[in-house]
């Protein structure tokens, strides 16, 4: 909330383990959203999107909120939270009511009751739910529909992917953000938010795959028909290349991660076995030679092993033997070279790099792939921000009291 | 908005500080004298259990739950190295199967390779286990040499069989004891000394897997180093010793003690070795001093280039006796030529003399120092010449932190093995670049395990990659 202003402001947060970024757009009153700006800071002690040090990584996420302020010229007070983590778990899940023996009408009621009772399935000990994503509707006679309000039926049953993880690790990144006085007003899951920003209504409609290869970890999310039909998260990304390099070429870790970037490939080329790449010397490093075949062996073992992980948690879902969509790649890890070429080697579909959604603002942030997240929670902010009822007076009070009560659960 | 539930955060049960149960099987007539081995040393909190379809064997035993399997196909006469016939008896006996393996998370195989009962059992409980999501070590050992060609290629193909299988495979050699002292004495003796390392391995994996500790390892440590390889395949990848000794015992002499251990006693080992596993356990009295201690002067006494991974727990049932065990492995593939799976048509090109069966139990009295028909070796088969290996793969380190010959930190160990050539040194280093199982940036977050393997290790690592430095 922005006491004092009465412009339509959201803020999306993400705290990675490369980096915690917090945007900060406007949603206009033609519901168009602008970016105004991007505050981030350098992960510290987080690890696979899960927070190793607690007062650390609240120290970057409070550089990053004190980052998007300066730029913004705004004092943020509650945010959209992007959650991810190899805790994180889905299922696909469905719920049946009774509409009457007559074939009465479906009304909103019954729909709601509905997601009640999808809320109300039990969850393994220690989780906690993060979303419940709507996936169709079935009526009596087979017949499936978005929204089934008005028409009749005997009973109805609701399909829903359900995304869940650990209660304690979800609680640790919130109350990171909310022991810095803000408010966490909505939470999404990583892959989820990403889709919104690279992903199109028609891509949904026909099929597609996201990967978001980021630096702790590797989260997917299927689309088909428009519905999200499988999500994953593997505890596994770009810092695992690094972290390979390291110990395979036996070099310091930034040197490592710099080396990934500017030279690494992931496509093994049969002309450079005995290529050989010169690591300049520092102070306290002596200038080396190591193999080009070495490290780029190294890089793509670890890709094709995420990729080969990924694609077999797809083809064990029911929805792969139908799908014939794309696969899409972002994220910070997508930027290493030859990951097209290794992931068309592996998807039998076609793969192609993301791109993002246009919208108003700079667009240099557009370009960079690992800003997908943050960009795509933000369009999720502004969907919610339009789906939500302006409570205004005692509306208005009650709301902040309820928040309030709801966050004492979190503390 | 999050909806927490009320028996979750911070509703810690007791059962999560030991969460998980080892089970100890025992298949086969090795098997059976293992878990007897365990029984004899009084280790509480064992699932022990023992199957065989020889009547003699199962009742001789003195494990509780033991199981005469095949009784009306066999009339409890075994197998007698009958595979085919093993695993009608594993079909027969279904039922009785399934629920051994339910209840709990790792299970530990005890047989020896060359024997039928216990690899048939061995290869329909891994399959059932694997329905319950249950990890699985097998340990086993090796026949003797002089047992003849026939048993020693049953050994090979029930180890390939099951390292495709199984989570870990850790193969002992009954060979490494054919000059110890007590076998050239008695071979019975013999036999009762490698069952007895047998059950003090198995009892060090269940230190390592289950009990939580001073120092805690994991299962993906153990995987780590007897996982199935991608590469050639090796026999023999496991050495064990251990030491019991009083709580006030000089932790030198307990090294020392350790490391005289029958297995350790070949210097060739020292070769093979590139990763250890130590295993303490002592009472309350037990402190983290005294184990950094010990494997510090364990360190001091391997060769400079074996990482060693600590587990250390308290027992209160030690009675002031700190007991550790070593298991050493081998994980690297060996050379061309050496250990590798030896082919049919090298058994074919080499006289050996057709044994009988394993001698009964009474009938393998007498010394073997007599001279035998028989190689008194035939460990491994005729030496084939080295296929040519291109000269990139031996390269020489260019890197000036990559150990060579003289500079390698002398101690113990290394002395030792003063006999290698310098080119084998070296390409050896090429392949044990390997450190200790850490997994570096990712050290202090929860693991991410996928089908057994962690993969916070390196990829080209678990796959057995060449990596030039």
């Amino acid at each position: 909330m922005f006491w004092g202003k009465s412009r339509n402001i959201i803020v999306a947060l993400e705290v990675g383990s490369t980096k915690v970024a917090a945007a900060v757009g406007e949603i206009r009153p033609d519901g168009t959203l602008a970016l105004l700006g991007i505050g981030e800071s350098a992960s510290g002690q987080i690890r696979k999107c899960e927070i190793v040090d607690f007062e650390v990584a609240q120290g970057c996420v409070r550089d990053a909120m004190d980052a998007a302020e300066q730029k913004t010229d705004m004092q943020i007070a509650e945010v959209y939270l992007a959650i991810s983590g190899a805790h994180v778990r889905s299922s696909n899940t469905r719920v049946t009511t009774l509409i009457g023996n007559d074939g009465d009408e479906i009304t909103h009621e019954h729909l709601q009751e509905l997601q009640d009772m999808a809320t109300a399935q039990s969850l393994p000990t220690d989780h906690a739910i993060v979303h419940h994503l709507l996936q169709y509707y079935v009526l009596d006679d087979g017949t499936k529909t978005d929204n089934p309000v008005g028409l009749a039926s005997k009973q109805l049953t609701a399909h829903f992917h359900q995304v869940y993880g650990m209660a304690t690790r979800l609680q640790t990144t919130i109350r990171c953000v909310k022991e810095l006085s803000i408010d966490v007003k909505n939470y999404a899951l990583s892959s989820y938010a990403t889709a919104q920003a690279v992903l199109t209504r028609n891509q949904k409609q026909i099929g597609a795959v996201v990967i978001n290869l980021g630096g702790g970890i590797s989260d997917y999310i299927a689309y088909q028909k428009g519905a999200v039909v499988h999500t994953g998260v593997l505890g596994v990304g770009g810092d695992h290349l690094t972290n390979d390099i390291v110990y395979g070429l036996k070099i310091p870790y930034a040197k490592a991660e710099a080396l990934k970037k500017t030279e690494g490939s992931v496509i093994l080329h049969p002309g450079e076995s005995d290529e050989r790449i010169t690591l300049p010397g520092a102070y306290n490093f002596e200038e080396r030679q190591i193999h080009r075949a070495s490290l780029n062996t190294i890089m793509q073992a670890r890709q094709a092993e995420i990729f080969e992980i990924i694609l077999e948690d797809l083809q064990s879902a029911p929805f792969w033997e139908d799908f014939s969509g794309t696969v899409h790649i972002t994220g910070g890890a997508s930027q290493v070279k030859g990951l097209v070429e290794l992931a068309s080697q592996i998807f039998p579909c076609p793969v192609e790099l993301a791109h993002q959604s246009p919208f108003d603002g700079d667009q240099n942030y557009g370009r960079r792939p690992d800003l997908s997240t943050v960009l795509g929670l933000l369009q999720y902010a502004r969907q919610a921000e339009m789906e939500l009822p302006s409570a205004r007076g005692f509306a208005r009070v009650g709301q902040s009291l309820r928040k309030a009560l709801a966050s004492m659960k979190l503390i | 908005m999050i909806e927490f539930t009320q028996d979750g955060p911070f509703a810690e049960k007791v059962d999560h500080l030991f969460p998980d149960r080892v089970r100890i099987i025992g298949l086969g007539q090795t098997g059976a004298a293992v878990c007897d081995q365990l029984v004899l040393h009084g280790r509480p909190g064992q699932d022990l259990w023992v199957f065989d379809s020889d009547q003699l064997t199962i009742e001789g035993s003195i494990v509780p739950n033991r199981h005469l399997l095949g009784s009306k196909l066999v009339r409890g006469l075994g197998c007698n190295g009958d595979l085919d016939l093993a695993r009608e008896i594993v079909v027969q006996e279904e039922n009785q199967l399934a629920h051994v393996v339910r209840g709990c998370d790792f299970l530990v195989l005890v047989l020896g390779f060359a024997g039928a009962t216990g690899v048939a059992l061995a290869e329909r409980l891994i399959e059932l286990t694997r329905e319950t999501g249950a990890k699985i070590i097998v340990v086993g050992v090796q026949p003797f040499g002089f047992e003849g060609w026939t048993r020693r290629e049953k050994a090979i193909a029930a180890i390939a069989a099951l390292r495709q299988e199984a989570d870990s495979v850790l193969v002992l050699s009954h060979d490494r004891l054919a000059e110890h002292p007590v076998t050239v004495k008695n071979i019975r003796h013999g036999f009762h000394l490698m069952h007895g390392l047998m059950a003090k391995t198995a009892q060090a994996l269940g230190q390592v897997v289950c009990k939580r500790g001073l120092i805690q390892l994991s299962f993906a440590d153990v995987r780590s180093l007897y996982a199935r390889y991608t590469g050639s395949e090796v026999l023999e990848n496991c050495w064990v010793a251990h030491v019991e000794g009083d709580m006030r015992d000089c932790a030198e002499d307990l090294v020392a003690e350790l490391l005289e251990g029958p297995l350790l006693a070949d210097e060739k080992i020292w070769k093979q070795i590139d990763h250890a596993i130590v295993a303490v356990s002592g009472t309350r009295h037990l402190g983290l001093s005294d184990v950094q201690e010990m494997v510090s002067i364990l360190k001091d006494r391997l060769p400079a280039n074996v990482p060693i991974a600590t587990s250390a727990s308290l027992d209160e049932d030690n009675h002031d006796k700190v007991r550790m065990s070593v298991l050493l492995a081998m994980t690297a593939p060996v050379l061309a030529g050496e250990g590798e799976l030896p082919s049919v048509s090298a058994k074919k090109n080499r006289p050996i003399a057709e044994t009988g069966p394993m001698p009964a139990k009474g009938e393998i009295e007498p010394p073997i120092t007599q001279p035998s028909p028989l190689p008194a070796k035939p460990v491994r088969p005729a030496k084939v010449k080295p296929a040519p290996v291109p000269v990139e793969a031996y390269a020489v380190a260019e890197e000036p932190e990559a150990l060579t010959l003289e500079a390698e930190p002398i101690n113990q160990a290394s002395i030792k093995t003063s006999t290698r050539t310098k080119k084998r040194f070296v390409a050896k280093q090429e392949e044990m670049q390997f450190e200790s199982a850490t997994r570096g940036r990712f050290e202090k977050t929860h693991e991410t395990m996928y089908r057994g393997e962690n993969l916070d290790q390196p990829t080209y690592r678990r796959r057995g990659l060449k990596i030039k430095v």
